[in-house]
C-alpha cells in the first residue's frame, strides 16, 4: 500500500506549488483586467483576431497612461477553447489566482452566458464584448430582477442576436422584397435564438418561412441538409454560422449549383478574412449582416482597420475586432473614472456612468424590455465583392452599390 | 491485488486511514485558495468515474467507451429537474444514481449481448445516441442551450467534502464488493467468460450487478457535476472525448484492475493537465499552456508502454527505478 504516498506526495507537491503561484500581487503594478477569449479550438480565429486587437489597444492605452501618471493596465488573458465548462473554470481562474479587478472579451453565446453566471456570483464586473445570446444581460436568467440594477454585474457592448437582422430587415423590405426563406443555423444557443429572431423578423416583412434547420459545429457533409432546401426553392436563404461550417455551407451549396436569389449570413462566421479565404469562389457577392464596417463615419474606425494590418498583415479586422478593440477602450475609460479605486462597487459605478465614442459604436448602458446594462448598436449589411467586404446598406453610408440581382452563373465561374 | 482481498484485512487499511483523515483535516490548516479546492474537486470527481468505470472495465472485464452515457444522463436528472419544477438540483445527488442505474439496464439489455470489441463499440454508441438525442430535443433538455443554475455556495469547501464523500463512498463499496464472493465471480467473467458461466456462475446475473454498481457511481458524479459547475450542456456531459475517452485513461493511468488505480489516474491526470494549461503556473512560455492535451497523450502513451499495469498496478517497477536498484523485474 505504500503507493498511497504517491498521492500524499503529488497533492501536497501541488498545493505548494500552487500557494507560491498565487503569490507575487504588487499593490502599485499594473491595474489587471481579465480577457475570456477562445484562443484555441475550432472558434481560436475569432479569439486571434479579438486578443490582437485588445493587445493594438493596450499599445495606445499604456502610451497615453504613462503620460499622464497613472497606472498601466494589464491584459490577462484566459482561454476558453470554445466550452462552456471550460469557460467557467477560466472566469474562476481570472477572479481567484490572477485576482483582475475585472473581465472582458466574451466570445460565443454559450461560453460566455456560462461564465457570466460565474462573474455574477464572485460580484465581478463583467464588460461582454461579443457573446451575443439575448438572456446575458437579462437579469431574469440570473435569478434577478430589472431592478436589480446595482446586483447585476454583467454589462455588454455589443447588441444581442435579436437584433443583429434590424439593418438587414429594411435592405429586404426595399431592395430585395423575397416572398420565401431558408434557414440554416448552427444548433448552439447563438444559432438557434439567431433563427427564432430571424423567423420574426420575416413574419413582419411577409416572408415565409419553408424550411428551418439545424446542424452541430464542425460537421463535415452538408449536402443533404442543402439539397433539401434547393428542393423547396426559396427566394433566399439566411445562414447562423461560425467560420469554418460558414465556409462549408456556401462551398457545397456552389457544389449543388443551388441559385437562390440571395445568400444572407448573420454576421459571426461570414464577415471574417477566413471565410473568403476557406469558401474561396464561393463566398462571392454573399451578403451578411454586420455590426461595423471600417468604412463608417465613426472616428477612428478607419486608423484601427489600418493600424490592425500594420501591425498584423491580412485582410484586416471585421466587427469582431472592433468590438474588442472598443471593449478595451471603454475598460481604459472606466479605470481612469475610478480614481485609483479599483473594487467592483467603484467599477461598477463608473460602468454605470459610461458614455463615451469608441472606433466600435457609442457606448451607453441602458435599459429596455427585460434587458438591462445593455448597448444600443445600429447594423449593416455587408457584401463579399471582389474579395473584399464592402458596406453596402444602409444606402447613404455605403461605399459600394448593392450587387443584385446576381448571375450565379457567372460569378462563380472560376 | 489478491492479498487486499483476504478478509482477514480491514475494510480500511491503516494506510488509507491516513490519507482519509489528511483529505478532511488539510484544507482547515492550510486553508486552501478556491483554484486549489476546484483542482481537488475535479481530482473527486475523476476518482468516481475512474473507478466506476475499473469495477466494469477492470474487474469485471467489460470495457467500456461510453462511460458518459451514465454520467451525463445522472447530470441531466437534476438539472431537467430544476429547468421544469424549479426543484433543486441537489435532489438529483440522490436521484441521478438510480436513474443512471435504470438507464444502465436498459441500454444493458442491448450491449450484454455483446462481448469484447463489440460490447466497447456498443457502449461508445449508446453514448453518442444519447448526446445527439439531448441535443435535439429541446422541448426536454433545452438543447445545445444549456441548463444553467446559479450554484448554491459561492465558498467551494461545501463542494470538496460533499465530492470527498462521494469519492471515498465509491472506492470502499468497490473495495467492500471486490472483497466479497460477487468480486471473485466478477474476476472470473474477466478472466474466461465461458468457463465462468460453466462453474456455474449466473454471469448475466452478475454482470448485471457490476453494471448496478457501476452506472450507480457515474451517475452520482454527474448529478454532483451540476451541483457544482452549474452548468450542462449535451456537448459537455456526454462528451466522447471529454469524459468517456478522460476516463478510460484515468483507469490506464492509475492502474486497471487495482482499487486505489483511478484515484491515482485522477490526481496524475488533473495535475498534469493543469500545470500544462497554466504554462507551470506561468513559468514557461505560453505556448505550453495549447499542450495540455498532447501532454497528456504522451503520458498515457508512456504508462501503456513501460507502465502496463498502470501506476499502482506496477508501483514495484517505479519503486525500483526510483531507487536506482538494478532489481530484475517481473513482467
Amino acid at each position: 500500500m505504500k503507493y498511497l504516498k504517491v498521492i500524499i506526495i503529488l497533492v501536497l507537491t501541488a498545493a505548494f506549488a500552487l500557494s507560491i503561484s498565487g503569490c507575487g500581487k504588487k499593490a502599485d503594478g499594473p491595474v489587471k483586467v481579465g480577457v475570456l477569449l477562445p484562443l484555441t479550438g475550432s472558434k481560436a480565429k475569432f479569439g486571434e483576431m479579438e486578443k490582437n486587437s485588445f493587445e493594438l489597444a493596450k499599445e495606445k492605452i499604456n502610451e497615453a497612461r504613462t503620460k499622464a501618471g497613472l497606472n498601466k493596465i494589464e491584459f490577462v488573458y484566459e482561454d476558453d477553447t470554445g466550452k462552456p465548462d471550460v469557460g467557467r473554470a477560466a472566469m474562476e481562474k481570472l477572479v481567484n489566482v490572477n485576482k483582475v479587478a475585472m473581465v472582458t472579451g466574451g466570445y460565443s453565446s454559450s461560453v460566455t452566458f456560462a461564465a457570466a453566471a460565474v462573474a455574477q456570483q464572485y460580484r465581478i464586473p463583467f464588460l461582454v464584448n461579443t457573446g451575443s445570446v439575448d438572456k446575458i444581460t437579462e437579469p431574469e436568467a440570473f435569478n434577478l430582477t430589472t431592478d436589480d440594477g446595482d446586483k447585476f454585474y454583467i454589462y455588454r457592448l455589443n447588441p444581442p442576436v435579436s437584433e443583429y437582422a434590424s439593418g438587414l430587415e429594411s435592405l429586404l423590405r426595399e431592395v430585395v422584397k423575397p416572398k420565401s426563406v431558408f434557414i440554416i443555423h448552427e444548433n448552439t444557443a447563438f444559432g438557434t435564438k439567431g433563427a427564432e429572431a430571424f423567423q420574426k423578423s420575416a413574419e413582419k416583412l411577409g416572408i415565409k418561412v419553408v424550411g428551418d434547420e439545424s446542424y452541430s459545429g464542425g460537421t463535415v457533409d452538408f449536402k443533404p441538409m442543402l439539397s433539401n432546401a434547393k428542393k423547396l426553392n426559396p427566394d433566399m436563404t439566411y445562414m447562423i454560422s461560425y467560420v469554418m461550417d460558414a465556409a462549408q455551407l456556401m462551398k457545397q451549396a456552389r457544389e449543388l449549383n443551388w441559385k437562390p436569389k440571395l445568400f444572407v449570413g448573420a454576421g459571426a462566421g461570414y464577415t471574417m478574412p477566413a471565410f473568403k479565404e476557406n469558401a474561396g469562389v464561393a463566398s462571392r457577392r454573399m451578403v451578411s449582416a454586420t455590426l461595423w464596417h471600417q468604412s463608417l463615419p465613426i472616428p477612428g474606425a478607419k486608423e484601427y482597420f489600418d493600424g490592425y494590418i500594420a501591425k498584423f498583415g491580412g485582410d484586416g479586422p471585421d466587427y469582431h475586432g472592433a468590438e474588442a478593440y472598443a471593449a478595451a477602450t471603454v475598460v481604459d475609460d472606466v479605470l481612469k473614472r475610478c480614481n485609483g479605486n479599483y473594487d467592483a462597487a467603484t467599477i461598477k459605478k463608473a460602468l454605470d456612468a459610461t458614455d463615451m465614442m469608441t472606433v466600435f459604436a457609442p457606448v451607453k448602458f441602458t435599459s429596455y424590455g427585460k434587458k438591462i446594462h445593455q448597448n444600443k448598436v445600429e447594423t449593416y449589411v455587408v457584401q463579399w465583392i471582389d474579395g473584399t467586404l464592402k458596406l453596402i446598406w444602409p444606402k447613404d453610408l455605403a461605399n459600394a452599390p448593392f450587387e443584385y440581382p446576381i448571375d450565379w452563373t457567372k460569378i462563380w465561374a472560376k | 491485488m489478491t492479498t487486499e482481498q483476504t478478509n482477514k484485512n480491514p475494510l480500511i487499511a491503516k494506510n488509507e486511514w491516513f490519507i482519509i483523515l489528511a483529505a478532511v483535516v488539510l484544507p482547515f490548516i492550510f486553508h486552501f485558495s478556491p483554484y486549489i479546492q476546484g483542482l481537488l474537486i475535479f481530482i473527486m470527481i475523476w476518482t468516481v468515474l475512474g473507478s466506476s468505470w475499473n469495477l466494469l472495465a477492470g474487474f469485471t472485464g467489460l470495457v467500456s467507451f461510453g462511460h458518459a452515457a451514465y454520467f451525463g444522463v445522472g447530470a441531466y436528472v437534476g438539472g431537467l429537474l430544476y429547468f421544469h419544477f424549479h426543484i433543486s438540483p441537489w435532489w438529483g445527488l440522490l436521484l441521478g444514481g438510480p436513474v443512471a442505474v435504470l438507464f444502465g439496464y436498459l441500454l444493458g439489455l442491448m450491449v450484454f449481448r455483446l462481448r469484447g470489441p463489440y460490447f466497447a463499440l456498443g457502449t461508445l454508441a449508446s453514448a453518442e445516441i444519447l448526446r445527439i438525442v439531448f441535443g435535439q430535443e429541446e422541448w426536454l433538455t433545452n438543447g445545445h442551450n444549456g441548463i444553467l443554475y446559479i450554484t448554491t455556495w459561492v465558498s467551494k469547501y461545501p463542494y470538496y467534502f460533499v465530492g470527498l464523500a462521494i469519492a471515498l463512498g465509491s472506492v470502499l463499496t468497490i473495495k467492500l464488493v471486490m472483497r466479497s464472493k460477487a468480486g471473485f465471480y466478477f474476476l472470473s467473467i474477466r478472466e474466461d467468460e465461458d468457463a465462468a458461466e460453466a462453474l456455474g456462475i449466473d454471469t448475466k446475473l452478475y454482470k448485471n450487478i457490476a453494471t448496478i454498481i457501476s452506472t450507480f457511481w457515474a451517475g452520482t458524479a454527474g448529478a454532483f457535476y451540476m451541483i457544482y459547475m452549474g452548468f450542462i450542456d449535451p456537448e459537455v456531459v456526454f462528451a466522447l472525448h471529454n469524459i468517456s475517452i478522460i476516463t478510460i485513461l484515468v483507469g490506464i493511468i492509475g492502474g486497471v484492475g487495482t482499487i486505489w488505480g483511478p484515484t491515482v489516474g485522477a490526481v496524475i491526470m488533473v495535475l498534469v493537465q493543469e500545470l500544462f494549461r497554466s504554462a507551470f503556473f506561468d513559468l514557461a512560455p505560453s505556448w505550453v499552456s495549447r499542450m495540455h492535451e498532447l501532454a497528456f497523450g504522451l503520458l498515457v502513451i508512456f504508462v501503456i508502454l513501460y507502465l502496463a499495469g498502470g501506476v499502482v498496478g506496477d508501483w514495484d517497477i517505479i519503486r525500483k527505478r526510483l531507487h536506482f536498484k538494478r532489481a530484475e523485474i517481473k513482467e
